[in-house]
């Protein structure tokens, strides 16, 4: 049975990269020949790279008898799985299918990270210390998974926005991006993906603060990792106050959201690899 | 004068209830906060003169960049910040008139609950760490606390197969704090909480009870794993606890960490050189140098954090007025209304 299970979880992760990596180039197709046909096997191998995703997930919840949320490599996983549900929600709901071509990179790019640097350390279940055994650090990192996705998500929305934008300077973008919907629209969708991020953004940072406080008896220690998520909430705080008050929409807005999201790569990246701190299991 | 100071009055107001101001300082508190990320906080002086120079060195204690957070002009900056949110917070009260701009309101309020209660932690919170052997007690007073003494009755660690360690616990007792006591099992994630005292499980070892003997009296000496004891000058014995020795191997190791074969591996220093070792069972002594050695027995200490603080409360408090205005302000967001 266990033996079953590892296998699933090592080939389920060549299996979700390359379904998400042919869901990438079929978007890119499509934007290119807006050929419905692409459009529709970007959709499946979404789906199809989703469904190995899960599979992952759970095989691992049944080895390791918990939640896979508890080092990088666990995180990565369900981070993709999350960015991919929101982006399925939004094109399923709003019809938009040219923002793959622009959100599928993340899952892509994220896994391709874990295969190529990760070794069989991070991937083998490992036993987790006592810190880490906390209903507070399973909806410390659930919440996670939910805000990141969405801020993914908001991502490539504000880049398909650039794009669209910018259409009137080059035929060629143009072309790619005829049928992607208003601006306006774009703008207005990438404001409440931001919205609903944001709140779970907040939760994030409060149910970190209770773990931190239930298992080391401090909410907050200005560790690199809880600084910079509070650059992040700061970063999206001025992004939907500038808006409501100054009316910064559209290339600003999305350059903001742009902006935003490099801070969520670098809380989640750039704090464990160039700056030194507590943070250390993901 | 008064006209002036009136006049004056209303320009601060108007500067500080603008939208323009609170995103100003949000983005300086922003920028102020990533520059301590790069500079490693709460290092001594010469670390920055080692790392930096000496002319960025100079600059870097000069501003105090190396305890940034708790720097008086960042406090200022929040604080500003935070009075800013309540002014914009105030005069936006008579345009509250459905749960979205209630929630708005909530939101801002519950923001600057949370600062007013970090900074009363800041201010206010007693931290300090312990080490109890099984079976001793200590003071709290020693430590700065008002009263309260601090047993620990029992000590366990639970071990994964591959001797990881699963979690572990100590059998507290804590008598005479504000005139109550308390008897509980704590562990990581787990702590005692008693009033604004709280109690972390935070690390453990073990302790040894050795005696020095002289053919007319027994010095009991205590000393915990890996450290040295100072038997008369540049004379050091260092003690590492070995709970399953294995004597096969050659080499002084342990099997597990389980103690199912407890010994002691001393070592007598002379100015930090070796000059002599031995290895004991309970029970057994042994000519060291000079010195005559028992291994008397051994236990655990567990090691505890102790915080008394009581700006946690309003933090905390500050959470659920956020989590409550992000329901209201977001309501319709996430359950927008059926369009009829």
């Amino acid at each position: 049975m266990n033996q079953t299970l590892h296998i699933l979880t090592s080939a389920g992760l060549y299996i979700t990269l390359f379904a998400y990596f042919i869901a990438m180039v079929f978007y890119w197709f499509q934007l290119i020949t807006k050929n419905k046909l692409n459009g529709q096997l970007a959709t499946a191998f979404t789906v199809i790279g989703w469904v190995g995703n899960t599979i992952i997930l759970v095989a691992r919840t049944i080895l390791a008898h918990r939640l896979p949320l508890a080092n990088g490599y666990e995180f990565i996983l369900t981070f993709c799985w999350g960015t991919v549900l929101i982006y399925l929600f939004i094109q399923l709901h709003y019809r938009l299918k040219e923002l793959g071509a622009f959100v599928m990179p993340i899952p892509f790019l994220l896994l391709s990270f874990v295969v190529i640097t990760m070794g069989s350390n991070e991937m083998i279940v490992q036993a987790i210390p006592p810190a880490l055994k906390s209903n507070w650090l399973t909806l410390h990192v659930l919440t996670a998974i939910f805000s990141y996705g969405a801020f993914a998500v908001s991502f490539g929305l504000a880049v398909l926005y650039l794009f669209k934008a910018h259409s009137g300077t080059s035929s060629v973008i143009k072309a790619f991006v005829s049928r992607v919907p208003d601006i306006d629209i774009l703008d207005e969708l990438s404001y409440k993906i931001i919205l609903f991020a944001f709140s779970f953004l907040t939760l994030v940072i409060i149910t970190g603060a209770i773990w931190a406080e239930y298992a080391w008896g401090t909410y907050w220690s200005w560790d690199p990792k809880e600084t910079w998520s509070l650059i992040t909430w700061i970063i999206y705080a001025v992004y939907l106050h500038a808006r409501l008050m100054h009316d910064w929409k559209g290339k600003r807005a999305a350059w903001l959201a742009i902006i935003g999201f490099a801070a969520v790569l670098f809380t989640f990246f750039g704090v464990n690899y160039f700056l030194p701190g507590l943070h250390s299991y993901a | 004068m008064r006209e002036r100071f009136k006049k004056w009055w209303e320009q601060f107001i108007r500067i500080m209830a603008s939208m323009k101001t609170a995103i100003t300082l949000l983005i300086v508190l922003g920028v102020v906060s990533a520059l301590g990320t790069f500079i490693p906080q709460g290092q001594p002086q010469t670390f920055y003169f080692h790392a930096y120079g000496h002319l960025t060195g100079s600059l870097i204690t000069l501003l105090s960049l190396n305890q940034l957070y708790q720097t008086w002009w960042f406090q200022l900056i929040t604080g500003i910040l935070s009075l800013s949110i309540l002014i914009c917070g105030y005069q936006r009260l008579r345009h509250v008139n459905n749960l979205k701009s209630a929630g708005s309101l909530l939101l801002h309020i519950a923001v600057v609950v949370t600062v007013i209660g970090s900074v009363w932690s800041l201010g206010y919170a007693k931290s300090f760490y312990l080490e109890i052997p099984v079976g001793e007690k200590v003071a709290l007073a020693e430590h700065g606390l008002r009263d309260g003494r601090l047993g620990l009755k029992d000590f366990k660690v639970d071990y994964y197969p591959d001797f990881q360690p699963r979690q572990y616990a100590s059998q507290l007792s804590l008598k005479g704090y504000k005139g109550k006591n308390y008897e509980e099992r704590i562990a990581v994630n787990h702590p005692l909480k008693a009033n604004s005292l709280k109690i972390y499980q935070s690390s453990w070892g073990w302790v040894m009870n050795l005696s020095q003997l002289t053919p007319d009296s027994a010095k009991t000496i205590q000393i915990k794993d890996k450290n040295t004891y100072r038997l008369q000058a540049g004379m050091d014995v260092r003690a590492v606890f070995i709970p399953d020795y294995a004597e096969e191997s050659g080499n002084i190791e342990s099997q597990s960490p389980l103690p199912n074969r407890p010994h002691v591996w001393l070592t007598l220093l002379q100015d930090g050189k070796i000059i002599d070792m031995t290895v004991l069972a309970p029970g057994e002594e042994a000519q060291l140098g000079l010195f005559t050695l028992r291994f008397d027995n051994y236990s655990y200490f567990s090691g505890l954090q102790v915080k008394e603080d009581p700006g946690v409360y309003l933090v905390f408090a500050g959470f659920i007025l956020l989590i409550l205005g992000i329901l209201a302000r977001y309501w319709q967001l996430f359950f927008p209304p059926k369009e009829v």
